[in-house]
């Protein structure tokens, strides 16, 4: 899969087919996939029996083109027994960026696993909405799956949608779901400045402290270590 | 150290300090005690330089320089500690890189070269020991699940770390018990120099067995409106504020 790339600054991906892409992650395999500032991304994920998936889908600003778009839509289907899903996303926006990111889990089969864990942080006049559909099929028994949504904004002009939608057909599951949208902590801000750390600082300490059990799921030492830093700076840019 | 001259301040439009004024000089003890309400929050409050809190009138002047015209981390910088009420919890950050962090903004300021991460650690290490902090809770974030001892403590021990000139303990007694409360009032004392100051806001004369004050002033109304030596916190113990009515 040419275009789900786990080194994205070495060799950004600009040739990404705007159809739908189909994968199928087989028995057994395990699939991880770091998916970096992609314009567009539509993926269906058949998982097989037993099969993994991690993926983290990652908005960053791009300090040269202010206004783009980015749109995420991504299906995952457990087909076998025993999957097992995680999805991160993390936004991080400014200027006139905007960021929609899709995501439909079904579990069709009993016993799977999946959570999501999406977070946006918006400056300036971005917009980001996340809608995320979780399904368990009424087969579907002692499936765990849980869908988490928290955002920040830190600009009055800044605007987010949230749509978190869970539907259970099966009557043995544990399922949760919740989104939030507010603003930074002002007291936490006020409790550091009073140790001398500068208002900027703080702002950053914070976010980076929010985006951080994102971050700390890539498994890739590399890849993380580096979007730790390129969101340290992208912070910078954004609350300055 | 500190001057306060006829200091008048609001929140939300309500005026709650009333002109208090108030010398605190270097080696100095200061206990402020008085009823609810009387302005003793606000006091540490308008001089941490908290957003919420407006000055109206009246000057501060902390170790010859205009307090109210500098940000709350220029504030502490320069040698403000406030040990809060209510410790702030912050999750994600922890104990270490805040530490540092506020550790190295002070030295930058006071132009001294940033501590290596070695000698950073060390200076925790020999506080930690000082005040009796916890290993565990080094390795935390920020006073994430801590309990209420536990974020008291904490406060003493980032006293220590930081070494300002003047420390503000607002309610530092209030949801510890007589153990946790020893300990940290040791802690307050060790840290004690003849080039430091402390004002200790507190409710009940206890604290104030184990720090003993200079001076025991009584806010009452958004003013001083009793000063005396240690003996008014017992008096005032005894008979309550009731005297403020007559």
């Amino acid at each position: 899969m040419p275009f789900l790339i786990n080194n994205p600054f070495a060799q950004p991906c600009t040739t990404l087919n705007k159809s739908k892409q189909y994968i199928t992650i087989s028995a057994e395999e395990k699939r991880e996939w770091v998916l970096i500032n992609e314009p567009h991304v539509d993926l269906h994920i058949v998982q097989e029996v037993n099969s993994s998936l991690l993926l983290h889908v990652i908005a960053l600003p791009k300090l040269t083109d202010s206004d783009d778009t980015q749109g995420v839509n991504i299906t995952v289907e457990h087909v076998g027994k025993g999957c097992r899903t995680e999805i991160y996303g993390m936004g991080l926006l400014g200027s006139k960026q905007r960021c929609d990111i899709t995501t439909r889990v079904l579990h069709t089969v009993g016993g799977g696993y999946s959570s999501q864990l999406i977070k946006m942080v918006l400056g300036d006049n971005s917009k980001a909405s996340f809608k995320g559909e979780l399904k368990i099929l009424p087969n579907a028994q002692q499936v765990e799956a849980y869908q988490t949504n928290r955002n920040i904004l830190l600009s009055r002009h800044a605007e987010m949608v949230t749509e978190p939608q869970l539907e259970i057909y099966a009557d043995d599951v544990k399922a949760s779901h919740g989104a939030t949208t507010g603003q930074l902590d002002e007291s936490a801000v006020f409790y550091m400045q009073q140790r001398g750390i500068g208002r900027d600082t703080a702002y950053r300490l914070l976010l980076c402290a929010f985006f951080d059990d994102v971050l700390r799921t890539i498994t890739d030492e590399k890849v993380r270590e580096q979007l730790m830093e390129q969101s340290m700076h992208s912070v910078d840019s954004i609350i300055q | 150290m500190l001057e306060i001259k006829n200091l008048h301040a609001s929140i939300a439009g309500k005026e709650i300090l009333k002109g208090l004024n108030l010398t605190v000089k270097e080696g100095e003890v200061h206990a402020i005690m008085g009823p609810n309400g009387a302005g003793k929050s606000t006091l540490s409050n308008v001089l941490t330089g908290h957003p919420a809190y407006t000055v109206t009138a009246g000057e501060v002047l902390f170790r010859g320089k205009n307090l109210l015209e500098m940000s709350p981390e220029e504030r502490a910088r320069e040698g403000l500690f406030l040990s809060f009420q209510y410790p702030v919890e912050i999750p994600g950050v922890s104990m270490v890189n805040f530490m540092r962090t506020a550790v190295n903004e002070k030295r930058k300021h006071e132009g001294k070269s940033l501590l290596s991460a070695t000698d950073f650690l060390k200076l925790m290490r020999e506080k930690k020991a000082l005040v009796g902090m916890d290993n565990k809770l080094t390795k935390r974030a920020v006073n994430e699940g801590f309990s209420g001892g536990e974020k008291k403590r904490n406060e003493i021990f980032q006293m220590a770390m930081l070494e300002p000139c003047l420390s503000i303990l607002d309610e530092t007694d209030s949801g510890l018990d007589i153990d946790a409360l020893r300990v940290v009032a040791e802690g307050v004392n060790a840290l004690k120099t003849p080039q430091t100051a402390s004002i200790v806001i507190t409710h009940y004369q206890r604290l104030l067995d184990y720090i003993v004050p200079d001076f025991v002033h009584v806010l009452a109304d958004g003013k001083i409106v009793r000063t005396a030596g240690k003996e008014l916190a017992l008096e005032l113990e005894e008979q309550g504020y009731a005297f403020l009515n007559k």
